[in-house]
Order: C-alpha cells, then structure tokens, then sequence
C-alpha cells in the first residue's frame, strides 16, 4: 500500500492538467473570421483619428448596418499587433499602414490584392488615373493593386521667419545655402537646424545627392557610395563640426526637432505636414515658413504617407472595400485637410482651393510630384524590416555617435549584402 | 479511486491544491515555451518552414546577437552590483530609529510600484539634452550640461532601473536585517567589535540568503530587460543600448523571423537557467548558520 498517490491517480490528474490547456487552447483558436459579425474591424494611426474620417465611419456604419471597431494603435505597436493576427490567423477587415507593409505583406501573402475591385470600381472612384503615380506603384506587386493611399506626404523645409528676416536671411534652396543659413542663426542658444533621430529623415538628403538605395539587377546598395558618403557626412558635421543643430537622442519619438522648432529653440527643420499642426497648436505666434526641398544634385523629397490594405484572410473584403472607397473620396480628402493640413494622393486635391490658398499645403503640394519612393525595391525583396534596422543603426552611428560615414555605410552595406543576397 | 491511507489523502487533497496553478502555468508558460522551441525550428515570415537547428547555428555566429548578449550582460551586471550595494546600503539606513523612516520606505518604494513604461517615459523627459528638466537644473545651477543618453547610454539606462527597482531590493534587505537577533551585535560589541567589523561578519553573513535571492532575481531582470530599451532609447543610439530581450523583439516584430527570433529565446532561456543554477550552488556553498 503506497502512502501517496497511486500512479493511475497520478496519470490521471496529469491527463487532466495536460488536456485542459490544449482543450483551452482549441477553444481559443483561429476561426478564420476576421470579426464579429456586425462588427467591422478597423486597425488605425492613432494620430489620424480625423473628424473627416469620424464622419465617414459613422456613414458607413448606417450604409452598411455594422458596427467599427476602430482601434488606433502607434505604428511600432499597430505593427507587433498585425503581426500577431497573421499569426493566429485573426485579423482585422482593413488596417492603415505607414508605407512599404502593403508590398512588404503582399509579397508574404498576408495583403489581399484589390485587383478585381479596381477593375471594377476603378474608373468611377478615379483610381489609379487621379492618384499620384507614385502612390499606385508603391502599393502594387506583380502587377497587381495591393493597397490604396490614404496620404501622401513629403519633407521639406520649416522655418522661423521671424529668425530668418532678423538675420537677413532668405529662405535656402541648396545644401550650401542651407548650412550658411544654419550657421548664421546658431546664437544665444538657438540651433540653425535640429535633425531627427529618426533614420527615415535620412532619405531627402541621400535623394537630394542622387543616391540609389537598391538596385536589385546588379545588387548594388547606396550607389554612388561617394555621394551617400558625403550626404550622411554633411549631416553629421552639422551636428558636430558646424555646432549648428543639437545631438539627436536615439528614442522611437521623432517629434524632437518639432518641439525644439515650437520652442524657438530651432530655426529651421525638415520634416513633413504630421508638424503643421503641433507647431500651430503649441506655437501659433511662430511665424511659420514652408519652403521646397533642398538642391544638391537634384530637388527631390522622399514619397512618405499611409496607405490602407486588406489582410489576406479578411471575411469581408467586399465592406473594405467599401470603407477604402468612402474614405479616399475627393470630399472626404478635402475635408481632412481643411480640418488638419495633411497632403493627400489625388491629383486633382492639389488643384482645391483649400490647398490653393493655403501657404503651407501649397508649398508641399507642389513638392509631391518630386517625391520618390526611397525603398520599394528594398520591399519586394521581402527583407524590408532587415533593413530599416541596420538603417537605423548606421544612421545614429553616424549622426548621434559621429562614427565616420563612410566606415558606418560600408558596414551597412555588408550586412545588406548578407540578407538581400 | 479513494486513498487508503491518511498520506495518500493528504497527498490527493495537496495535489487538488496545486492543480489550479499546474493548470495556469501549463496553459501560460509551458504550452507557450514548448510553441517557442516547436517555432524556432522552423523559418520564413510565417515560420512554416523547416529548418531543423539552423536557427541555433545562425544566433551563435551572428554577431548583432554576441553584441546585444554583451551589451545585456553589461547592463545585467551594473543592475545586480547596483541593487545589492544600493539597496543593502538603504535598507540599513532606515533600519536606523530614524524619524519618519516609515514614509521614507514608502517613497522608496513607490517607483517600483510604477509600470517601466511611466518610468520610461519620466526619465527619457528628464534627461532630454535640449528640452529636459535636468539640463535646466544643471545650468541654472552653473554645471555643465549632461548628454548622458548619448554618452553612456547604457548605464544610463541601468540606473533609471536602479532608481525603480532599488526599493524592492530596500525591503527585501531590510526584512533580512530584522530577521538578525540583536543578541548578536550586542555580543561582538561586548568583545569589542566595531561597526564596521559587525557588518562584515555579523550582517553580511547572516544576510547571504537575502543576497542570494536578490541577486538570483537581479540577474533574472536584467538578462531579460526590455522596457528600458523599448521606451528610453529605442535601442540607440546606433545599438549601445540594443538588449537581447529587445533585439529578439525586433528580430520577431521588424524583421519579421520569428523562427530566428524563438531559437534566440531559448538560447537566453538557457542561459538565465544556467546563471540562476550557478548562483544557487554558489551561493548555498557560502550561507553560515550560526
């Protein structure tokens, strides 16, 4: 006779803690449905909860007898969350994305293509012929639309006017210009220019110096090197040879600059119209100037901007395409940038009056059709998320670390070459 | 089937007891760690491939992976050091009859009580170099600004946790001083020993046990750090601050490898259990019973 538990009563109450977690666990598993029914799932930048977009939501609601779920999430988080749903296989009817996940999804398949509705809905809602080419190229793959864009955004330059004129300066339209207009404003703690510690601030300048990130028929990475060599060097020696803009401090905020502007602690920034209204809400007796982007061997800027996408195991493709359709319609843009400034990807939104009139839109309006797409061809090898990493670690080597460009961008350009192989 | 003897029902009845957590831990840490290990066998963006121990062979030849498990021992190293001496050293500061010792253990204690996030977000605001509170301080006060999230990122980093963690580690301690009968001290004193030889062979060693276990969950924290990285310094400047927790995050989450980023798991699974079982035996090796 055993004084403990028998190993029949042991086998048991181990039968019965193994099953309860698998059970659970089957309880709890993928049904493949994207959403309750009578619920539309929608994931969302929390920075973009528009009253334009709340209105159309509550239209589409009615139209189409369900309820939205509208979460909003921070990119980095929206992203682990998408992630997380292609994994169990749960997922949300449409997500909005910060640019480069739509080709990035739809080359692992998770993104549904929206071909056959562009086909057949094309033509009346004006799609791709009223969009900025750009725009339709970054959400396609294979030949096939994969997303629509919601913004279209570019960088330029912001400025303090005030600053500016006291100094007697114009506003600078060259990288020469620029860094003597910096120069010359950096005073009684005031900073000419504030870089972003954000590495995808990196591109209008590698743009600018006729760099090409990737070409992927002859593999070569950051080409000419000499002239991505001197675009990183010439920011960095802003920050440390010239002294004319802070030291940017690694974080996932890339609102610095924006507040050092707002704070009159900066006279000029690069950034794009997400910084409008911060600097107008915290700031309006900042005298705001917008000018174009920067020359150096071109005059371009970088094609930023959310695009939406349907995940490939969405239920309801049909209402999501609805929602894309009610939200990009030229009304609903019109109103979003009444109500915020952002820039939007129809051709004929530059043609408004709200943009016409107004200084600032005006200014990036007329800078989108210079702007180009800085990593689709990065995208389509599916090794994007590798290399916005190393991006971001040579970018703060060299801006915030003041590691020698050309020593940080041959490192980068090995690793790339290891995974885009 | 009924237990025939009274230890057979007293072990039924205990093991009744500890199903419900058998059932909890088996649900949300077992099954999860036997998916990870299932996981990192396999590849591609939606780890349906099979790659066998391919994973384990990449981790151990990476480089960015050796960097982020030194850049981790580091900080694991400066926050074990740091709470044993901070917190012993404040936990015999308010072991003293000081007045309003009650309220200073509070306030102590009070950041622990805080998510990492808050933390996070309340000293990145602090220590900012252009718009911080502290850089006003400093300069109003006629000191040389600080650019600590730039220059030591890293210890920086490790002393936001200090700052937070340091009042547990302060309790922890001070329930370890009152355990030690003053019948002790008041004997050495007799044979005339001073403060300082009291603690070095009355407090500290009767504390060894305290020591062990705040250094065995020291360890255990710090290797798996991640907040701080995450909310601070996003893992920057360049990857000064890129911990292995937060790097295998990335790995998962930017890259999109989580076949890659599971074999990393395991293999800071293995070693936070190698660390724990190396203290243990070295620390019960020097635990004096008096």
């Amino acid at each position: 006779m055993s004084s403990h538990l028998s190993r029949r009563d042991l086998l048991r109450l181990a039968g019965a803690a193994a099953a309860v977690p698998v059970l659970s666990s089957c309880a709890g598993a993928p049904t493949q449905q994207s959403a309750a029914p009578g619920t539309f799932t929608v994931y969302w930048n929390a920075g973009h909860d528009y009253q334009a977009y709340r209105k159309v939501i509550a239209e589409f609601e009615q139209a189409n007898k369900v309820k939205v779920n509208f979460q909003k999430y921070q990119w980095p988080d929206l992203r682990t969350r998408l992630l997380a749903d292609f994994a169990s296989g749960t997922v949300p009817d449409l997500v909005e994305e910060p640019g480069g996940w739509v080709q990035e999804f739809a080359v692992s398949g998770n993104a549904r293509s929206l071909q056959d509705y562009v086909d057949r809905d094309g033509a009346a809602m004006g799609f791709p012929s009223d969009w900025q080419p750009v725009t339709v190229e970054r959400n396609s793959y294979q030949g096939k639309v994969y997303g629509v864009q919601l913004h279209l955004t570019c960088n330029t330059l912001l400025y303090n006017k005030g600053m500016l004129s006291a100094a007697g300066l114009e506003a600078p339209t060259t990288w020469e210009e620029f860094l003597a207009a910096a120069k010359k404003l950096t005073k009684d703690g005031v900073y000419g220019v504030a870089l972003n510690q954000d590495y995808t601030y990196v591109w209008p300048w590698l743009m600018q110096a006729g760099v090409t990130p990737y070409d992927p028929e002859t593999g070569a990475i950051m080409e000419p090197v000499a002239d991505a060599v001197a675009a990183l060097q010439f920011q960095a020696d802003l920050i440390h040879k010239h002294k004319v803009a802070p030291v940017p401090v690694s974080s996932t905020d890339y609102s610095g600059p924006q507040k050092l502007f707002s704070a009159k602690r900066a006279a000029m920034i690069l950034t794009g119209p997400w910084d409008l209204e911060p600097i107008g809400k915290t700031s309006p007796d900042i005298d705001l100037g917008v000018a174009p982007p920067l020359k150096h061997k071109e005059q371009v800027t970088q094609a930023a901007g959310t695009s939406m996408l349907v995940p490939a195991k969405a239920t309801r493709p049909d209402l999501s395409w609805d929602f894309i359709k009610r939200i990009t319609a030229i009304e609903v843009e019109q109103a979003a940038t009444k109500e915020t400034g952002m820039l939007m990807p129809r051709v004929s939104w530059a043609e408004l009056p709200e943009v016409q009139s107004n200084e600032a839109t005006k200014v990036f309006a007329e800078a989108l059709p210079t702007a180009k797409d800085s990593s689709q061809q990065v995208r389509l090898t599916g090794q994007f998320g590798k290399w916005e990493e190393q991006l971001k670690v040579m970018y703060q080597q060299v801006l915030i670390q003041n590691q020698p460009a050309a020593e940080a961008l041959e490192t980068f350009t090995k690793a790339a070459e290891g995974f885009l192989k | 089937m009924r237990p025939r003897t009274l230890a057979g029902r007293y072990a039924r009845t205990a093991y009744l007891f500890l199903l419900p957590a058998i059932l909890f831990f088996a649900a949300f840490f077992y099954l999860p760690i036997g998916n990870v290990v299932a996981t990192s066998l396999r590849t591609g963006p939606q780890a349906d491939q099979w790659a066998g121990l391919g994973n384990y062979t990449q981790a151990l030849g990476d480089p960015a992976v050796r960097h982020s498990f030194l850049v981790t021992v580091a900080f694991a190293v400066a926050v074990v050091v740091g709470s044993i001496v901070l917190g012993l050293a404040l936990a015999m500061a308010l072991d003293q009859p000081l007045k309003g010792r009650v309220a200073f253990r509070v306030l102590l204690l009070v950041p622990y009580l805080t998510s990492v996030a808050i933390v996070g977000l309340l000293w990145r605001n602090i220590l900012d170099p252009e718009l911080g509170v502290l850089n006003r301080l400093l300069l109003a006060a006629g000191l040389p600004a600080q650019h600590w999230l730039n220059t030591s990122p890293l210890l920086t980093i490790a002393a936001v946790t200090l700052w937070q963690s340091v009042g547990y580690t302060m309790v922890l301690f001070l329930a370890g001083l009152q355990g030690i009968p003053e019948t002790y001290h008041e004997a050495a004193k007799i044979d005339g020993a001073d403060a300082w030889l009291r603690f070095w062979r009355i407090t500290l060693p009767l504390l060894a046990p305290t020591t062990l276990f705040v250094s065995v969950m020291a360890v255990i924290s710090g290797l798996q750090a991640f907040g701080q990285a995450y909310i601070i310094t996003n893992g920057g400047p360049g990857d000064a601050t890129d911990l292995s927790v937060f790097h295998i995050f990335n790995v998962a989450f930017r890259s999109r490898d989580f076949g890659y980023s599971s074999a990393q798991s395991v293999l800071l699974l293995i070693v936070i259990v190698a660390f724990t079982l190396v203290q243990l035996r070295a620390g019960r090796r020097g635990e004096v019973v008096y």
